[in-house]
């Protein structure tokens, strides 16, 4: 009776995990000189690494939250305030932001330097799944 | 067809390295600062703070201020930005010029500025004004009123490096900054800076928080004097004289923040050749946790001086009322001991008058004494 009431509750979480999250991929133009790590990835959403181009989602959504906080390990209030100290001591900009997840896969799919995060199910051929995040 | 053949053009357009802002593009941002701020348990009209603008009735002066920064790029890789900030200062409004500078990134981890910079002193130094980006409403005094300098004319370098488990940035400044103000003694004098030089290394991890080791030097002239009433005679006492002396600064801090913990941690020490002093030591450490959208945070502070040593704890309970607006409040409790003002402000009469006491052997004259306040502060930062 526990055994299955604790699988029940494991499976019940699993559920609501997947409810609460879809899985995110990281892309990249098929042509892309590399394929950077997922330390690579943080560096260059967090502006420290420029060798290639970032584009971010604009405004705050499912995919941009479980991105950042799996990648960068910073939550929407830390990122703000991550910002917030680049811009105002001169040291950075944010990247630059598109609408949405078909957006990010039109840029990407433009620009041979480009790097982007969507919703797994708005991947397309037109580019190169990197990694994509539970 | 047309449409076709303009899209690759487009997307060439807008494929401009990433680093900077495009040619045109410029970006506007804003930060401020409304607080009041209250000193109690010492005797009327005394006041405490860098600018001495913290006394016992409630002001808004010392914590409140604004800011505007526009970004705007010239060339791709060439840009100019400007901060203007605007202060209430000894009971008029300020308007300074902090930032005003030329930026050239001349490759992905190289940038080059020269103008009027703000001087990478403390950890906090570059975004001192900008309370959004630290936790306190008001930074530690205890080691934040070491260097008055906010800014300074000159060029500096910065260089990151990013690594496998965060960045590295390098950043060496150099250049001068004359005829600034300095409190001191309840009083504003004109200070000179040559021959400023600083160099610091910042250590960004991605997991273990951010290391920061600093060091600025300067050839400081200044003259601090005044009138004392004497016996009843007005008479002048020169009570500091600098003339190209050089001040050297050593900081080092740490700060964390995983979501939920933070901390952050400075420690300072002051050299200034001929000012009859030794080395000034300063340092603090602050722990907080967050709770949802409140951060409760304690910070315990510490000032050494040949004089005495001013100590202080602080409580504070900020509540994010947006992602970029944080109400703050915050409780700091000061004591100084050995005679010693601290970051009190002590008139040039009483000075002298504790002096006196003092040369006297007690036949004249007020001895020094300890000072202590309850420091209560209330405010909102934002940035947008």
């Amino acid at each position: 009776m526990k055994q299955s009431v604790r699988l029940l509750s494991a499976a019940l979480g699993l559920a609501l995990a997947g409810l609460a999250q879809a899985e995110v991929a990281v892309i990249v133009n098929p042509g892309a000189a590399k394929a950077p790590s997922q330390a690579e990835v943080a560096n260059i959403f967090l502006g420290k690494d420029k060798s290639m181009k970032g584009y971010d989602q604009a405004g705050w959504n499912a995919t941009k939250e479980a991105f950042y906080t799996k990648v960068t390990s910073k939550n929407e209030a830390q990122l703000k305030s991550y910002w917030s100290g680049l811009v105002f001591t001169g040291k950075g900009q944010p990247l630059p932001s598109v609408g949405g997840d078909a957006d990010v896969v039109a840029k990407v799919a433009g620009e041979a330097d480009a790097i982007g995060y969507v919703d797994a199910a708005a991947v397309n051929d037109s580019v190169k799944v990197l990694f994509t995040l539970p | 067809m047309m449409k076709m053949k303009l899209l690759p053009l487009a997307i060439c357009l807008a494929s401009a390295p990433a680093f900077a802002l495009e040619q045109g593009e410029y970006r506007l941002n804003y930060f401020g600062s409304v607080g009041i701020t209250h000193l109690g348990g010492e005797d009327q009209g005394r006041s405490y703070g860098v600018s001495g603008q913290t006394t016992d009735s409630w002001r808004g002066d010392q914590l409140s201020k604004f800011g505007a920064q526009l970004t705007y790029g010239l060339t791709d890789t060439l840009g100019v930005t400007l901060q203007a900030t605007a202060k209430p200062l000894q009971d008029e409004w300020q308007a300074n010029l902090e930032w005003a500078y030329l930026s050239w990134q001349a490759n992905d981890q190289l940038m080059v500025r020269a103008g009027r910079l703000r001087s990478p002193v403390y950890m906090y130094s570059e975004s001192l004004d900008v309370g959004f980006s630290y936790p306190w409403l008001r930074l530690p005094d205890e080691v934040y009123s070491q260097v008055q300098l906010t800014n300074y004319e000159g060029a500096d370098v910065v260089y990151t490096l990013p690594l496998s488990y965060g960045s590295v940035t390098f950043q060496v400044a150099a250049g001068q900054a004359k005829n600034r103000d300095y409190f001191a003694y309840d009083d504003l004098f004109s200070i000179d800076y040559g021959k400023l030089f600083g160099g610091n290394v910042s250590l960004a991890t991605n997991d273990y928080g951010t290391f920061r080791v600093g060091y600025v030097e300067a050839d400081i002239s200044t003259t601090i004097d005044g009138v004392v009433n004497a016996f009843g005679t007005p008479t002048y006492r020169q009570l500091l004289e600098l003339k190209k002396d050089k001040g050297k600064f050593t900081s080092i801090g740490y700060q964390y923040d995983n979501g939920t913990w933070l901390t952050a941690n400075e420690w300072t020490t002051r050299v200034t050749e001929n000012d009859n002093n030794a080395s000034i030591d300063s340092f603090y450490l602050m722990g907080g946790r967050r709770f949802g959208d409140f951060l409760a945070h304690v910070t315990y502070a510490q000032l050494d001086e040949n004089e005495g040593r001013q100590n202080s704890w602080t409580l504070g309970l900020n509540y994010n009322i947006a992602p970029t607006v944080v109400l703050k409040t915050e409780y700091k409790r000061v004591d100084t001991s050995g005679g010693y003002d601290g970051v009190f402000v002590r008139g040039k009469q009483e000075l002298y008058e504790n002096e006196l006491f003092e040369r006297s052997g007690g036949l004249a004259g007020v001895p020094a004494r300890n000072y202590d306040g309850d420091i209560i502060s209330v405010g909102v930062d934002f940035v947008f």
